[in-house]
């Protein structure tokens, strides 16, 4: 029996690859909005069209449509950047954005606020500089992500380079992009007129967003298992790569009260050698595109097929359609999904600063010119800008004689702060004001919620402790809340559900521990678990560890039983 | 001078003897003269001889001629020109009046007697529409006006550096020409009703005609005479809207006021403005009155509140401060000839603060001028909105001298006017700023901020009245998020066809700064095509760099798009100016 295709999927098949009215709607000067089926085929060119929120109920007395604007999400594989490409993007934001730019969770920068008018001019800036936008959002393979390591120098440059070549390999090929925003009217008479339409995708692209991640243990900075489809390298022993083990299946999206959505984290489905790894990347996406759920988009991500095929066939599909026999995974060892703070010496002599972002909002703020003080250390910088999955920022490759330079600047703009254990390890994703999606506030609020919970942690002296936060203002899971040993997702406005106990090293999700928790609520739940923590902790175990060994929260195996056991146990 | 009356037994019906005598009855000796000859000599002409004959019926005489050239911005120089034709027909002139937008230069050298009322606005400049006539005349192309006998008023204001200026110059440039000055030039302040009535008395008198040239017989052009507008008092009115068109996130506060009439509005119409009586700011008043020492006199707070306008501060109030106290720092300033330098962005308490001195009441009342009201276009059209009028008013913020400043008006419609309040306005004609007479013509308005005004009132009128000419809306502001007046009523416009085309421009939404000239000179082919197929141009807004920028832009657009010279582009917008076709409403 098949099923009714989605109304998307109608959509896309319908747009001349990518097209629809976009033109047409960017045109009509009166309005900062588009269409609707239009605003679905912006994404797949990277950006949301968004209102602000806060804005709403005054704007319809005042004559006013909503107060519209996109957001604008860079394709950037790797998170790594030029101080030039650094400086468009800054120069972009204060032009044409809110003033600010957002580092993501997934390596790369949203810029908010940019007004319909504004939009082309932005895409062609930031083209100036080659940087682009396309399929950063939508239903196609989004931001290839990989580890940002600044110690293993020479792995680095191989995942860098893989990053890059998934995410070209990817990358839609029907010219709507060039057209649209570039004015690219066939650049050049000797180009083929009509470009060859989507060989890998087809008309009706994936049936939902696709996300690939290259993790270099012992670092787990970008969450390899939250991703569909996910590559663990393994060293050779000389500091270069050999292969890597593939995972597949990861994903956070879930639904409030639909038990039928959860997130889930990727299992390991095997091993191949780096020479192979496009080959199998090809043969997973499309067996995804072939195999996903085009009928129920809430059921559409890699992580329901894993589930509802088993992996053995997914295995056995992988083999046939690339021709690369898997082997079992090899040997692998992770010990943080966090960044590490500071200045590192990578293993080729070079230093990296890792400087920690708030929620990733780039901005100048009464304390800390965090926004100025990036710009004037790309002016000097000679090496480039690293963009992690925890929000933050790399300052990648200082030689050593231009290091005092930095640290100048870096202290002339205030960009380190002494910070709280928990501080460090918190994300947070957008949420209001912008956010269409957003139940609750996130990045407003976090910083002032972990300011309380440090009060407490302060009273059992756990100040300093590594402990990772999340929040989200719905259930989607942006900021992979399911993945943090606390995360909050937003319920309803100032209203939580508290989750507890996923691993350190991202390999456990957390578990539903209390429902609807108000701030109060949430600081007073948490204080009593801080205070056995601090007087029943083993050695270097970390929080969640110990509320799983002490039995406060049931572990979490798998997908599955993500929804089982919830609440308190008997304590 | 009495009152001539037809007898009731007269040969004519009740309403024909009352017809009469509203024409005969305060008719001069001079005018009956002319009438009693020009019937005589019709008579005779058609060979009809009535039984009653005249005893003599005159041979016509020339009048005197007499051209009364008006420079107006507000309309008070063309209310005072009128007022001077008048008189001059009672001695005998056949006064013709001419507004500077529409004159030909040429034309004054066969001008016997010239009377100029002359308006200055803002900073020393001639008003808007007089703008063309008033370069040529200044220029070195003016024609001689030997034996030109002339006389110029002045209308200004004096809290404006350039007191009367245009006036002034007029005034000179005539004699510099060859004229010759009869009539001294009087300045008016605001106050100007009694002494521009003084001057015309006198300068009429002095370039009365002989009496020879007084026959009985003078030539009077009745279509020349204007009806004068019924001068109504003001009318009581209730806010039933007050919305602030900006978003909380604005830097600006434009008010749309919805006002509401205890049965009919005035009869207004698309173009017109309304004038708002204020009242100052109590908070600014108290101060005031602190710092003169009288913060108890509440007889002269409520003055003060409701009558008097305490804020301007001119050179001529600075002199009578001192002249009146003797303030000793206040009269080393004046003698330094700084005062005026320490003059801008001052107000009257800053006088009073700075400059402190015992003060009685009638003195600190003697620096003050009445309270005048301020005048705003109406941006509705009573056949779309009934018995109401709405307005568009930006409130005006500023800091100078350490001091917050408050536009009198707008402040008290931004800050304490509210929904309920009832406010005294007045209905201000303004014939140079309406529709074009013909439904089917075309129309290219300009309006950027509160400029839109008027053309949210004509795109209502014409849609109203189902207009079949095109209506072509340009506006611009800051923002496109923040300031877009009226986004919602201008998009359905659009939608639903009684805008046919609206382009807008915001100029803080990009690093380079977008106004609503340079959408005018992207869309130039166009625009055109527009006129030359009849269109009526209009601009309403900032007078001064937006209107000069857009009629450059259009001079320029028109030169590209016809490849014509400048002179040539030029030339063609006078022409429009002249035909009525570029109006505009700047302030």
């Amino acid at each position: 029996m098949t099923k009714e295709l989605s109304r998307n999927e109608h959509l896309k098949e319908a747009s001349n690859f990518l097209r629809g009215t976009i033109k047409d709607g960017l045109s009509q000067e009166l309005t900062g909005a588009i269409s609707e089926d239009d605003q679905q085929l912006v994404k797949f060119h990277g950006m949301y069209l968004q209102d602000d929120r806060d804005l709403r109920a005054e704007r319809t007395k005042k004559k006013m449509e909503k107060a519209f604007a996109f957001m604008v999400r860079l394709r950037i594989p790797g998170g790594e950047l030029s101080p030039a490409q650094w400086l468009k993007v800054d120069e972009v934001a204060r032009h044409y954005a809110n003033g600010s730019m957002r580092l993501t969770t997934r390596q790369t920068f949203q810029l908010h606020g940019i007004i319909k008018s504004n939009v082309r001019t932005t895409l062609q800036s930031l083209d100036k500089v080659l940087l682009d936008t396309m399929a950063a959002c939508g239903d196609v393979n989004r931001n290839v992500i990989a580890g940002v390591s600044p110690r293993q120098t020479r792995a680095r440059t191989e995942v860098l380079r893989l990053a890059r070549e998934l995410s070209d390999y990817f990358k839609p090929q029907g010219g709507a992009y060039r057209e649209i925003w570039l004015d690219g009217e066939k650049i050049a008479s000797n180009e083929p007129v009509d470009p060859p339409n989507e060989p890998i995708y087809g008309a009706r692209y994936m049936p939902r967003k696709f996300k690939i991640a290259i993790a270099l243990p012992p670092e787990n900075d970008i969450d390899v298992f939250a991703h569909d489809l996910g590559f663990i390298a393994i060293g050779d022993g000389n500091g270069t790569i050999a292969g890597y083990n593939i995972t597949v299946g990861g994903g956070m999206g879930m639904t409030h009260g639909e038990p039928d959505t959860y997130p889930r984290t990727a299992d390991v489905l095997g091993y191949c050698e780096a020479a192979d790894v496009v080959r199998v990347a090809e043969a997973i996406l499309t067996i995804q595109r072939d195999w996903g759920d085009r009928s129920n988009r809430k059921h559409a991500r890699m992580k329901y097929t894993v589930e509802d095929r088993g992996l053995d066939t997914i295995r056995t599909e992988t083999e046939k359609r690339s021709g690369v026999k898997l082997g079992p995974p090899k040997f692998y060892h992770f010990d943080s999904t966090g960044d590490r703070i500071g200045w590192v010496e990578g293993e080729d002599g070079s230093h990296h600063l890792t400087l920690f972002i708030e929620n990733g909002r780039v901005k100048d703020f009464p304390e800390k010119q965090l926004m100025t003080g990036l710009r004037e250390i790309a002016k000097i910088h000679k090496g480039e800008f690293r963009c992690t999955t925890n929000q933050n920022v790399v300052i990648a490759n200082v030689p050593a004689e231009e290091r005092p330079a930095i640290e100048k600047l870096v202290a002339r703009y205030g960009l380190a702060a002494n910070l709280s254990g928990l501080r460090r390890n918190s994300m947070a994703c957008v949420a209001l004001p912008t956010c269409g999606l957003a139940l609750a506030e996130s990045e407003r609020y976090l910083p002032s919620l972990i300011a309380a919970l440090d009060e407490k942690l302060a009273l059992h002296g756990l100040s300093d402790e590594d402990i990772v936060i999340r929040m989200t203002g719905c259930p989607n899971g942006c900021a992979r809340p399911y993945l943090a040993e606390i995360g909050l997702v937003g319920k309803g406005p100032g209203r939580y559900n508290l989750y507890l106990a996923a691993a350190f090293d991202g390999s456990r999700m957390s578990k539903l521990y209390a429902e609807d928790l108000e701030h109060d609520q949430i600081v007073a739940t948490l204080e009593p678990l801080f205070s056995a923590y601090a007087k029943g902790r083993r050695e270097k175990e970390h929080f969640s560890d110990f509320l799983i060994r002490t039995g406060v929260v049931a572990p979490t195996t798998n997908g599955r039983d993500f929804h089982a056991n919830t609440g308190p146990k008997a304590a | 001078m009495g009152y001539f009356t037809v007898p009731k037994a007269a040969p004519f019906s009740e309403e024909e003897i009352e017809a009469l005598n509203r024409v005969v009855g305060p008719a001069s000796p001079v005018q009956r003269a002319w009438l009693a000859g020009f019937l005589a000599g019709a008579e005779a002409a058609l060979g009809s001889a009535p039984s009653l004959q005249p005893e003599q019926a005159a041979a016509p005489v020339a009048a005197e001629p007499l051209t009364i050239l008006f420079a107006t911005e507000s309309g008070n120089s063309e209310k005072l020109a009128a007022d001077a034709a008048k008189n001059a027909r009672k001695l005998g002139f056949k006064p013709s009046v001419i507004d500077f937008a529409d004159l030909e230069l040429s034309s004054l050298t066969k001008a016997k007697n010239l009377l100029v009322i002359a308006a200055t606005w803002g900073e020393g400049e001639p008003p808007a529409r007089a703008v063309r006539a008033y370069n040529e005349l200044m220029s070195d192309a003016a024609p001689k006006l030997s034996g030109v006998k002339f006389g110029v008023l002045a209308l200004g204001d004096s809290a404006y550096a350039d007191f009367c200026g245009v006036g002034k110059k007029i005034d000179e440039r005539l004699e510099a020409l060859g004229g010759k000055r009869v009539a001294d030039r009087v300045d008016c302040d605001l106050d100007f009703a009694k002494p521009a009535a003084e001057w015309i008395e006198h300068s009429l008198k002095t370039l009365a005609p002989p009496e020879a040239a007084r026959g009985t017989v003078i030539a009077v052009d009745f279509a020349s005479r204007q009806q004068p507008a019924a001068d109504t008092g003001p009318v009581e009115a209730e806010v039933q809207e007050w919305i602030d068109l900006n978003s909380s996130r604005s830097e600006k506060e434009t008010i749309h006021l919805e006002l509401a009439f205890d049965g009919a509005a005035p009869a207004y119409k698309p173009g017109d403005s309304l004038e708002l009586y204020p009242e100052n700011d109590p908070e600014y008043v108290d101060q005031l009155l602190k710092a003169a020492g009288h913060a108890s006199d509440d007889a002269l707070r409520g003055e003060f509140l409701k009558l008097r306008d305490v804020t301007t501060l001119s050179l001529k109030t600075f002199e009578n401060y001192v002249a009146s106290t003797g303030q000793q720092y206040a009269k080393q300033l004046l003698e330094s000839g700084e005062a005026k330098k320490w003059l801008e962005g001052r107000q009257l308490i800053d006088l009073v603060s700075e400059f402190p001195i015992a003060l009685s009441s009638e003195q600190l009342k003697s620096f003050t001028r009445p309270l005048a009201p301020r005048a705003y276009s109406i941006a509705s059209s009573r056949r779309e909105v009934g018995d109401e009028a709405h307005l568009l008013i930006s409130t005006v913020r500023y800091q100078t001298h350490g001091r917050e400043r408050l536009g009198v008006a707008s402040g008290f419609v931004g800050e304490r006017l509210k929904k309920g309040d009832r406010v005294r306005v007045k209905v201000k004609p303004n014939k140079h700023f309406a529709l074009p007479a013909s439904n089917d013509a075309d129309i290219i308005m300009v309006g950027p901020g509160t400029g839109v005004a008027p053309f949210r009132s004509f795109v209502q009128e014409r849609r109203a009245g189902g207009a079949a000419g095109r209506n072509w809306l340009f506006f611009g502001d800051r923002s496109f998020t923040h300031d877009f007046l009226y986004q919602l009523e201008w998009q359905d416009a659009l939608k639903h066809g009684s805008l046919a085309r609206m382009d807008v421009a915001f100029s803080r939404d990009t690093p380079e700064k977008l106004y609503v000239q340079h959408k005018i000179w992207e869309k130039r082919r166009d625009v055109v095509d527009w006129l030359e197929n009849g269109a009526h141009f209009y601009v309403c807004g900032d007078a001064k760099s937006m209107a000069k920028d857009v009629r450059s832009t259009l001079a320029r657009a028109y030169a590209d798009v016809k490849s014509v010279s400048p002179e040539i582009a030029e030339q063609a917008l006078a022409k429009l100016e002249r035909e009525h076709r570029y109006q505009q409403d700047v302030y």
